[in-house]
């Protein structure tokens, strides 16, 4: 008995053994392919990134040392940090600056401000009036913007154009005026163009935000007698808080992206500088320039610039948004 | 943990692999020959040729059996006024000449050398360029063009210039070389909307003889219909009646060796106080060219300074607005005739063989020649660098004598003056501070000495550099 109790028992651990082993084997094989399977499947993406991204990074980072205007058969002049010296001298670069954040600051009440009030007010009307005001508050995003940059030339054409001869028609003015090149206004007239163009985007965004929100909580101040206002401001706009960063980060670091075929079609960066901004200039360094260096020096500072300013934002974001759980 | 550091390593491999090709990039000398055909101009000159003047072709390298491809890139064939002509001209050369000799040509429609400055970089084949003449020192670097005297033999060059005026031959050079050819061009002409100038009691058979009547007729214009004097851009495009309105009055925009700018003189800022009146009193409409032409176009100014090409689209407008179009050479200052200066383009050319150099030369002879300027200039309304042409019955003289206005813009070439060909390092800089300096003191309340002489400065800084 007891020998077999042995036998068995033995048996029984032999066999344990042969499976804890085989068990072993196979979660190591297992384990491998499940450290390989992520990668592998990220792979494709890490190489076009590097490709893609962290080598022109990379490349741009050496070309603001070089002076080359990028001819073929040509060598690249190594001239240390003479690039961003021609950079901070140049009689553009200040405006730009200057431009880029009032742009910015521009594109807010646009992103952010009046999309928040215009989708809180379709959110109170009839479904099918709701799918009728989006769509056509979302036409100005589905227009090509050199198309939407030419329709606006005409219609603020000085003689020819829609705007001025309403203005003259009614008595405000007594000359047409020149909106492109006129110290201001031109630069005005981008940004309320751009924001016109991107104000659709934001309102959709606000609208699925705004559809998230719970009704209870509005309910819920209804009962305890809370205005429509009260309601706005104490429930809306607290919901909305991570929209709301998001539309602000995409603003300030998008901004000078959404206005640079404004600039391009309608004032090449005039009148004197006053429209240009530092993603207008990057280009124009570039291809219209031909210096390589210097279009790569005002890359970086924006890219150095605008970096620090999402490390903040995202910093400041995970402060101030409120999540409903 | 292993696997991490194989991954990581590798992920460091390609990132460093990145940054070779990337290297690789800056340091290209154009010894690897990946660039192909982009290696043209410059190293061609030095490879196929000798010294200036003393290039030889000693044998036909062209076979009609096997034609060579010439890339032209054209800004003009991509406009849609003058395409057709264009268009007409490529026709004509590939089943003719281009035919015989063994060359096709073909244009690649461009954004004034904004596409073939974007080819050459990437190493495709760019062999001729319509290029704007105040870009020219600055496409010896950027699009690596060659000189004429280079690539051509002297006596090819010799032979076909023949019967073109010294003055238009002049106006593509740079240190006394031939960097390019004057192609499609115009001087400054005053187009007048007759009825306007009628209903404001003025006579448009004749032009103002100065700027200063011409600012009193804009002013009775203002007066007595409510429509502008003038449509006339502060930039004009490339500043080229800028330079002729500088000119007019005596002052110089660059010095001759084009080492400093010096329109900053007693006479350039007279100049430029005439003109600004026009704007300040609400006489004229500025704007850009285009702005300008559209506003001239609509019977919303009676008088406009242009160059020629638009001359058609002209044409049409008034035929179908019914009022009259005459046309007049800009007027000067102080009684005296102006200084025309030239619009439009030029042709350069970046052979990178002596067989490409023997097509291009093919393509050139005929867009330049007695067939290619009668379809440019009537087609288009262009001058033609040949004025003979303009007497002669079987080209343009049935043309000429039912267009006078080319006539007018035909007798200014002898007077003609290179506009401003920026000095080439900072070339797109200093066109761009130009024309914001005529903007800031033509438009502005900017005192127009002070406003002249800063940008000046800063030109003059940029040259320096």
């Amino acid at each position: 008995m007891e020998r077999t109790v042995t036998k068995m028992s033995g048996s029984r651990t032999g066999i344990r053994i042969d499976m804890a082993s085989k068990r072993t084997a196979s979660r190591a094989k297992g384990k491998i392919s499940g450290k390989v399977k992520p990668w592998l499947f990220l792979l494709p993406t890490i190489v076009i990134i590097v490709f893609w991204m962290i080598k022109p990074l990379i490349q741009t980072l050496m070309y603001t040392l070089y002076d080359w205007n990028m001819l073929p058969g040509t060598v690249p002049e190594f001239v240390g940090l003479s690039n961003f010296k021609e950079l901070f001298n140049a009689p553009e670069f200040g405006s730009a600056i200057v431009n880029t954040f009032y742009y910015i600051l521009m594109m807010l009440p646009f992103s952010v401000i009046l999309p928040m009030i215009i989708a809180a007010l379709i959110q109170n009307v009839n479904p099918k009036m709701q799918r009728i005001y989006r769509a056509l508050i979302f036409i100005p995003m589905i227009m090509p913007p050199v198309a939407t940059a030419t329709v606006f030339q005409w219609l603020l054409h000085q003689t020819n154009g829609l705007i001025n001869h309403v203005l003259i028609s009614v008595g405000l003015i007594d000359n047409g005026i020149n909106f492109f090149m006129t110290e201001g206004l031109a630069r005005l007239m981008i940004a309320l163009i751009t924001g016109w163009k991107m104000i659709g985007f934001a309102t959709l965004m606000f609208s699925a935000s705004i559809g998230n929100i719970s009704p209870e909580y509005y309910e819920a101040a209804k009962m305890d007698g809370s205005r429509g206002i009260r309601r706005f401001i104490d429930i809306t706009v607290p919901m909305l808080s991570p929209t709301m960063m998001l539309m602000i980060m995409m603003s300030i670091l998008f901004a000078s992206q959404w206005t640079f075929a404004y600039i391009d079609v309608m004032t090449q960066g005039g009148p004197y500088g006053t429209t240009t901004n530092i993603y207008y200039l990057i280009y124009k360094y570039a291809f219209g320039n031909s210096n390589v260096g210097v279009s790569a020096a005002a890359s970086l500072v924006f890219l150095v610039v605008f970096g620090i300013i999402a490390l903040l934002l995202q910093k400041l974001s995970s402060r101030l948004a409120f999540y409903d759980n | 943990m292993k696997l991490k550091k194989i991954l990581s390593a590798g992920l460091g491999i390609a990132t460093i692999a990145g940054v070779m090709a990337g290297c690789q990039t800056v340091s290209a000398d154009g010894s690897a020959g990946q660039n192909g055909s982009a290696d043209s101009g410059q190293q061609a000159a030095s490879e196929n040729m000798t010294e200036a003047g003393s290039v030889v072709w000693e044998e036909n390298l062209l076979d009609p059996e096997n034609p060579v491809t010439v890339k032209f890139y054209s800004y003009s064939f991509s406009s849609p006024m003058f395409g057709t002509g264009f268009q007409t001209m490529m026709d004509n050369f590939n089943n003719g000449i281009g035919k015989e000799k063994g060359v096709i040509l073909e244009f690649v429609a461009d954004d004034i050398g904004t596409k073939a400055e974007t080819d050459v970089k990437v190493g495709q084949q760019v062999d001729i360029v319509q290029a704007s003449f105040q870009s020219i020192d600055g496409d010896r670097d950027t699009l690596g063009i060659s000189a004429f005297e280079d690539v051509f033999p002297k006596e090819e060059l010799d032979a076909h210039f023949e019967g073109i005026p010294e003055n238009c031959l002049n106006l593509g050079k740079i240190d006394d070389k031939m960097y390019a050819l004057a192609f499609t061009f115009s001087t400054p002409i005053l187009y007048v909307n007759g009825d306007l100038l009628e209903q404001a009691g003025l006579d448009p058979t004749r032009a103002p003889k100065d700027w200063d009547e011409m600012y009193d007729w804009c002013v009775q214009i203002k007066e007595k219909t409510g429509k502008y004097g003038l449509a006339l851009s502060p930039t004009n495009s490339t500043g080229w009646v800028t330079d002729s309105i500088l000119y007019s009055n005596g002052a110089t925009v660059l010095n001759s060796d084009r080492t400093a700018v010096e329109f900053a003189s007693d006479e350039g800022v007279k100049a430029f106080e005439s003109w600004k009146r026009f704007y300040m009193d609400d006489v004229a409409v500025g704007g850009t060219d285009t702005e300008a032409m559209q506003a001239f176009a609509a019977g919303e100014a009676a008088m406009h300074i242009q160059s020629t090409s638009v001359y058609t689209s002209f044409v049409s407008a008034s035929e179908s607005a019914g009022w009259t179009l005459y046309g007049y050479p800009m007027p000067g200052f102080d009684g005296q005739p102006s200084i025309p200066t030239n619009s439009g383009s030029a042709i350069v050319v970046r052979p990178d063989s002596e067989q490409k150099a023997q097509a291009i030369w093919e393509v050139i002879k005929y867009v330049t020649g007695d067939e290619g300027y009668t379809i440019i200039t009537s087609e288009i309304g262009y001058l033609p660098l040949r004025p003979y042409l303009a007497d002669d019955p079987d080209y343009l003289k049935d043309f000429v004598d039912a267009n006078p206005i080319i006539r007018v813009n035909i007798d200014r070439l002898e007077d003609i003056q290179p506009a401003s060909i920026w000095p080439g390092d900072h070339a797109a800089e200093l066109l761009t501070l130009y024309n914001d300096m005529s903007v800031k003191a033509l438009t502005t309340d900017a005192d127009v000495a002070q406003t002249m002489q800063e940008y000046q400065d800063q030109m003059n800084q940029y040259i320096q550099q």
